[in-house]
């Protein structure tokens, strides 16, 4: 009878399990940290057994590195951004992958304790999925937004960066250019707003890709929780393995937008635009 | 911007805890796993690539030796060709010489045997003339002890 009044209820943040000071500790934080374990242990293994001859381990992450690299030049076109960007956008798809993956091992979500608020239990579990918790997705859209600004600085210079958002140069090509062509008063404005646009185009490039992960591995829990309380045997199986799927193909867009935007800041629209 | 802040939670502190997480991966994928693969990858790709060079070169090498070996070859059944056809002629000229030889020997010795045959032959009609003188004088002497009987 007790066990029925515990609420189970797949809250769209990641509840607390403990703190440190003032600093909460998150079920999805913690997940996030085992599966970083994982990784640095599956790294240590790899870099252990590294061999001239490669053992089956090696050679499928060979595999898997020359796939990415391919998969990378067909973004880049240029192999010298490629070997760039790659380690960046691979470790992020490995990162989202074991995340995604990890919200669907056995015991996230079902080991938990229970809480008492406002008179009534709640079920908090102690794992989450890392990337089912906004400020994850959030964080790596950011850092990749501006990683990527920062890699079209280096590439390309900070005055073509700082242009491709607040087009002065355009505004002074205006007052130069006036005499020999008169559109060119009509042209700067808009290209001056095309970069503002390009600016908000920044932050919207943040929302979609924090949201579309997180938004896909939350429903995905959401789904595999209702499946659950449907009937707890069989029928959430085949949801698992979409999910196991939709964690696979999200891992991979997020990256490869990634490796996208560093691409596009990488490239002078400029020089591009006079050319033409 | 605070409700939604307030619905999902967000934190400052867990983005940079998520954010820090996310560099360990990167520092760990990238120095323990893609930058020591890509190194193995890069150098057995060189050793490969050295080994195709030679064995290309050996080829090469091999083509080399065996067309120099024709070429000797095909020189030297020429050269053995030659060599067969000036002994033949050597050996003609050396048949012609001793058939010319002997030809001229046995007209030699036939010329001889002739001369010879003909002193034999004076010789012998000589002390046949001699003989028959001998024996005329013989039957002369006896018809004439006969008469003188």
């Amino acid at each position: 009878m007790a066990a029925n009044n515990i609420i189970h209820e797949t809250t769209i943040y990641a509840e607390p399990v403990f703190h440190i000071g003032s600093f909460q500790i998150t079920n999805s934080l913690l997940n996030s940290w085992l599966a970083v374990l994982v990784i640095i242990v599956f790294c240590v293994v790899l870099r252990l057994r590294l061999k001239q001859i490669p053992g089956k381990i090696q050679h499928i992450f060979e595999i898997l590195l020359e796939g990415a690299l391919s998969l990378c030049d067909q973004v880049t076109n240029d192999r010298k951004i490629t070997l760039k960007i790659c380690p960046i956008v691979l470790s992020l798809f490995i990162f989202i992958l074991i995340n995604n993956w990890f919200g669907l091992l056995p015991f996230v979500g079902s080991i938990g304790y229970l809480e008492s608020i406002a008179g009534r239990s709640v079920f908090v579990p102690i794992f989450r999925a890392g990337t089912a918790d906004i400020n994850t997705t959030l964080a790596l859209s950011i850092a990749i937004v501006i990683a990527s600004n920062i890699f079209g600085i280096i590439t390309i210079g900070v005055w073509k960066i700082f242009n491709k958002y607040v087009n002065i140069k355009v505004l002074a090509d205006s007052v130069t250019k006036f005499r020999a062509d008169k559109n060119v008063i009509i042209v700067a404005p808009i290209s001056f707003f095309v970069g503002i646009l390009e600016l908000i185009g920044e932050m919207a490039k943040v929302a979609s890709l924090s949201f579309r992960l997180f938004g896909n591995v939350f429903a995905g829990e959401v789904l595999l929780a209702s499946m659950g309380a449907i009937f707890l045997y069989l029928l959430p199986a085949p949801f698992l393995f979409l999910e196991v799927f939709i964690g696979l193909i999200q891992a991979l867009i997020f990256s490869l937008l990634a490796a996208v935007y560093f691409t596009i800041a990488a490239q002078d629209h400029q020089e591009h635009e006079e050319k033409h | 911007m605070n409700g939604f802040i307030e619905t999902f939670h967000i934190d400052w502190r867990l983005m940079i805890a998520q954010l820090f997480n996310f560099g360990i991966v990167f520092l760990a994928f990238y120095l323990l796993a893609a930058k020591p693969l890509r190194k193995l990858m890069k150098e057995r790709g060189e050793e490969i690539e050295t080994g195709l060079q030679n064995a290309k070169a050996g080829m090469e090498m091999i083509q080399k030796a065996k067309e120099e070996y024709e070429e000797n070859t095909i020189k030297l059944r020429k050269q053995s060709i030659d060599t067969q056809k000036e002994l033949k002629k050597e050996l003609e000229k050396l048949r012609d010489e001793n058939i010319e030889r002997i030809k001229k020997d046995e007209e030699e010795y036939v010329k001889k045997r002739v001369v010879q045959f003909e002193i034999e032959k004076k010789a012998l009609i000589e002390s046949a003339k001699v003989e028959i003188v001998s024996l005329a004088t013989l039957a002369a002497e006896k018809i004439m002890d006969k008469k003188n009987q």
